[in-house]
């Protein structure tokens, strides 16, 4: 059963609309990222689920019962800022105490729950210093202490590690895995980066202009996008993307032209709908190959732009004659250095959109 | 800051002990102002530290003479008249007026500064406006008003008209609009209510605010002559300026040094209070002139 | 529903506004009622319409009072203003330690209440034996009655309100000064500009929205002023203004309706002639200010 059920929501501030009809089950103990391009409205989204935000229309139920206009503190919600957003004003301690305090709880009831937490994030010889006193690891350390110690049912977490440099995220991202295999509580979790969606989701929700794209497993988005936006935010290198027209359908394939330019070939696809003229085909850089000399498959002439070579793969980057790019990843070979190239598609690897960029999938 | 890297280019360039012209009429017109501003204050001092009746031409008071006879001059003067009431007098009313306007102030100035709530433009416009209207127009009402309520020659006569303070709303207004708003919806899932979030999280973030705010009402108070003068002419509740005024009257009968023992009594908290927190006094006038 | 939602702010700023209204707001309002009347606190007022107005402006210690008051702001305000300036650029000039000894000494005179500075001023004008007296006799000078001769009176007073202000007006302008950015006086040395043309050209055209704080701060005030002229004549409401009026200023004036004479209609209009007044310059000054932006 569903514990957190997000039904019909929309938002809006003023005349623009932030949100637009989200409907979202999350489950208890799942790890759910929301991800998107900045200003989406991933933040709107968190915030409403921890009563911050008022939720302009639709209903949010959490553990069946109504959330709407439940007080933020009685939620049984916990939330990690971006910037941390601790106390400057009072120790380490202080700061996860603070919660408690307000609960009246008792002292030896407080210092057990701190100690508990701060014993999980490896702070405890942190406890007596002010936020000021810390780094910005250990701030972030002692901000989810602070939502540890409330015993939330579930954790929301909002950008948490976009203030930290490279090596202290890639690391905290471990930590916060290892939490979540210990503590075993839904989290929900906010980020631009697509990578580390992928890295942390159980489900990942991917978000655009106020509207949920697609949801699912990482892996599951990755290899079968519901629409272009999808397809080219998941992944990276992004997909390539080319316009080309159906010439002919017929039952188990159809013939497109003007791939790149002037390719036409014949693909196998099942059930196209053929009223259906202008797509979009997609295809990801590890589905394109590169041949120097004539080919034997589906392949394009393509004039070499500029290579980014990382050692153990270069990602190739190719303009077709139509003018459009079309990125080649290469595992085995490196790049010999000549200008043009012939590109080969693997047809497996092709996905069909149509014109308002939703997915065409073959029937079976 | 650049002019003195100007001045002293020449300096740094030649040999060392070459001083330049324009450093050496810096020091000495920064010591003269030094000594006109200081030196009312410093004659004060002399005054009331010296033998009463040695005439100028033998004691042209540069410097105290004999400390005995400035203790002498302070405990004649408490014994003897009503200074020290006046102090209590006056040290009451600044220190409710302070308590006042910081608790109203920053409650006040909590709600402006942080959230938004119907109406809330409006009152902040008439408040900020009030600012231009000078205290002459307001006064002399005032005056009425506090006599109609029964309120002269009273504590509360003297302090309640000035607790409604917008130059401190402002001031406070100014500072908690910095304190981030993340902080404050975190201490709000927390659990704090409306009230806590004022207490735990807005007031011990704007201490330094609140203690500049403090010494400058303090300064404002003490120094406050006019109302007093009309809402409390009672010598039961004599303000030290009231008293001070007393004594400097043509009428008084007092002579010069007794006259300048009164003054220093009346000088003390304020130039204490100075040395003390000059960063923090300097601070707050600074930023309500460059924010105003 | 939205007036529960919203009460914790209302009750939060209920203490300032309740207090703001009755004791400002109303005063105000009350103020412009008993300006139309004849009222001395005591018995039953009387409607006299602009009568309390016509009588302020008519009268002769009215004129003498805005005479003393246009002649005193001209002189006061540039003076205490250029004098705030220097010695803020003067304190800038000095590093660390010797720059806050000298900003401190400078400031010394603020912390002083007015009415100190004042009644310590009256002393050292003393004649005869006053300070400044002593000084003129080392000279070998005449002795002279400041605070009696009305060719002297005036600037005295400027002497004492300079000494008063110049401490307040550097801090502000020194805070003014740090935030220049040094590159832009960096620039200027480049470009081969003295000392004195950096003053000129870079300092006072950067510091202008904080000199033009100043001077509408210090009009503002100079046209209030009361406690130092009050203290260095008769400071009683039987005897103020000095000899021959030469120090009578317009809030003086008013107080002494009011409180000398008990005249409280004509001291509330007078309050208002003396808003106006402010209020018109307060106008006149921003207009000025978007002129010079706009040139
Ligand atoms: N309080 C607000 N008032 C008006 N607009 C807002 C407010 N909060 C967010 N927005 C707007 O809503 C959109 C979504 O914001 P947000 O949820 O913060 O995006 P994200 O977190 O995905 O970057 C943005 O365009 C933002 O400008
Ligand atoms: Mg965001």
């Amino acid at each position: 059963m569903a514990q957190l059920e997000i039904v019909n929501v929309s938002k809006s501030f003023g005349k623009t609309d932030v949100l637009r009809n989200v409907n979202l089950d999350i489950s208890s103990g799942e790890f759910v990222v929301f991800v998107g391009p900045s200003g989406c409205g991933k933040s709107t989204l968190l915030r409403m689920i921890s009563g911050l935000e008022e939720i302009g229309s639709g209903h949010m139920r959490l553990d069946g019962k109504a959330m709407n206009s439940v007080d933020p503190a009685r939620r049984g919600v916990a939330m990690v800022f971006q910037s941390y957003a601790l106390y400057p004003h009072m120790t380490a301690f202080e700061n996860m105490a603070f919660s408690l305090k307000i609960a009246k709880q008792s002292k030896g009831v407080i210092r057990e729950k701190v100690e508990k937490a701060a014993n999980i994030l490896r702070l405890e010889h942190l406890l007596e210093r002010r936020p000021g006193e810390l780094s910005g690891g250990q701030k972030q350390r002692v901000a989810i202490g602070r939502a540890i110690v409330r015993e939330p049912k579930v954790f929301l977490f909002d950008e948490p590690l976009s203030n930290l440099d490279t090596e202290l995220r890639v690391q905290m991202r471990a930590e916060l895995i290892q939490l979540h295999a210990k503590l075993k509580t839904t989290m929900i979790y906010v980020t631009h980066d697509q990578v580390e969606a992928m890295t942390l989701a159980d489900k990942m929700v991917v978000m655009n202009g106020g509207v949920i794209q697609q949801c699912g497993r990482p892996l599951d988005l990755y290899d079968d996008p519901d629409n272009e936006f999808v397809a080219g935010f998941v992944g990276s290198p992004r997909m390539n993307f080319m316009k080309a027209e159906v010439i002919s359908t017929s039952k188990d394939s159809i013939v497109i032209g003007g791939v790149g330019g002037e390719g036409r070939f014949e693909i196998p696809f099942t059930g196209f709908d053929p009223a259906i003229r202008k797509i979009k085909l997609g295809i990801r850089t590890e589905h394109v190959g590169f041949v120097n000399g004539q080919p034997e498959q589906v392949s394009l002439p393509a004039k070499v732009a500029f290579v980014e070579e990382l050692g153990d793969v270069s990602h190739i980057h190719t303009d077709l004659a139509s003018g459009e790019r079309l990125v080649i990843r290469s595992t085995g070979q490196r790049y010999a250095g000549s200008g043009d190239c012939t590109a080969v598609l693997d047809t497996k690897g092709l996905m069909i959109f149509d014109e308002a960029g939703q997915r065409i999938r073959p029937t079976r | 800051m650049t002019i003195e890297a100007a001045a002293e280019v020449p300096a740094t360039r030649s040999i060392a002990l070459t001083i330049s012209p324009w450093a050496v009429l810096k020091w000495v017109v920064a010591i003269c102002v030094a000594i006109v501003a200081v030196f009312p204050i410093w004659w004060m001092i002399n005054v009331v530290f010296s033998e009463p009746g040695t005439p100028v031409s033998l004691n042209p008071r540069l410097y105290p003479t004999s400390l005995g006879a400035g203790f002498d001059k302070i405990m004649m003067i408490m014994r003897e008249t009503d200074y020290l009431k006046a102090y209590y007098v006056s040290i009451a009313y600044s220190l409710l007026t302070i308590v006042g306007v910081l608790l109203i102030g920053s409650m006040a100035a909590f709600e402006f500064a942080l959230f938004n709530f119907p109406g809330k433009r409006l009152m902040f416009a008439v408040v900020m406006l009030s600012l231009m209207v000078p205290t002459a127009v307001t006064i002399i009402p005032t005056y009425l008003l506090t006599a109609d309520l029964g309120w002269l020659n009273t504590m509360q006569g003297l302090v309640v008209p000035g607790l409604a303070s917008a130059f401190g709303l402002f001031m406070l207004i100014q500072f908690m609009k910095t304190l981030p708003r993340e902080m404050l919806e975190a201490a709000r899932l927390d659990g704090a209510s409306h009230f806590q979030l004022y207490r735990y999280i807005a007031l011990p973030l704007s201490k330094n605010a609140l203690v500049t705010l403090a010494i400058l009402t303090f300064m404002k108070t003490w120094g406050n002559f006019i109302w007093p003068l009309i809402v409390a002419p009672n010598p039961e509740l004599y303000t030290v300026g009231q008293v001070v005024g007393l004594f400097n009257s043509p009428y008084s009968h007092q002579t010069v040094d007794v006259v300048m023992t009164a003054n220093l009594l009346a000088a003390l908290p304020p130039l204490v209070f100075f040395l003390i927190f000059q960063r923090k006094i300097v601070e707050g006038i600074a930023m309500s002139g460059s924010k105003g | 529903m939205i007036a529960k939602k919203h009460m914790p702010h209302y009750m939060m700023v209920l203490p300032f506004m309740l207090l703001f209204a009755v004791f400002f707001l109303y005063p105000i309002a009350s103020g412009f009622f008993y300006s139309f009347h004849d009222w001395n606190a005591t018995t039953t007022t009387r409607f006299v319409g602009l009568d309390n107005y016509t009588r302020i402006i008519g009268s002769r210690d009215f004129k003498k009072a805005m005479w003393n008051l246009a002649t005193y702001i001209v002189i006061t305000v540039p003076l205490g203003i250029l004098v705030a300036f220097c010695l803020a650029l003067l304190v800038d000039s000095f590093k660390g330690t010797w720059s806050n000894i000298f900003r401190s000494a400078f400031f010394m005179p603020v912390v002083l209440p007015a009415f100190l500075a004042a009644t310590v001023w009256r002393w050292i004008y003393t004649p005869n034996f006053g300070l400044l007296n002593m000084v003129l006799g080392w000279f070998g000078l005449p002795s002279l009655n400041f605070l009696n001769d009305t060719g002297s009176m005036l600037y005295a007073l400027i002497a004492v309100d300079v000494w008063v202000s110049a401490g307040f007006n550097m801090v502000i302008i020194l805070a003014g000064l740090k935030n220049i950015p040094t590159d832009v006086y960096e620039a200027a040395r480049l470009d081969g500009a003295s000392p004195l043309q950096q003053v000129r050209y870079v300092t006072v055209p950067m510091l202008y929205p904080v000199l033009f704080f100043v001077t509408t701060y210090g009009v503002i005030s100079a046209l209030q002023v009361f406690d130092v002229p009050w203290l260095l004549t008769g400071s009683s409401f039987a005897s103020y203004g000095g000899r021959s009026n030469a120090l009578m200023f317009p809030v003086m004036d008013m107080m002494g309706r009011g409180f000398g004479s008990l005249k409280f209609g004509q001291a509330s209009a007078y309050g208002f002639i003396l808003t106006a007044i402010i209020v018109l310059f307060t106008a006149a000054m921003f207009v000025f200010r978007k002129k010079g932006y706009d040139q």
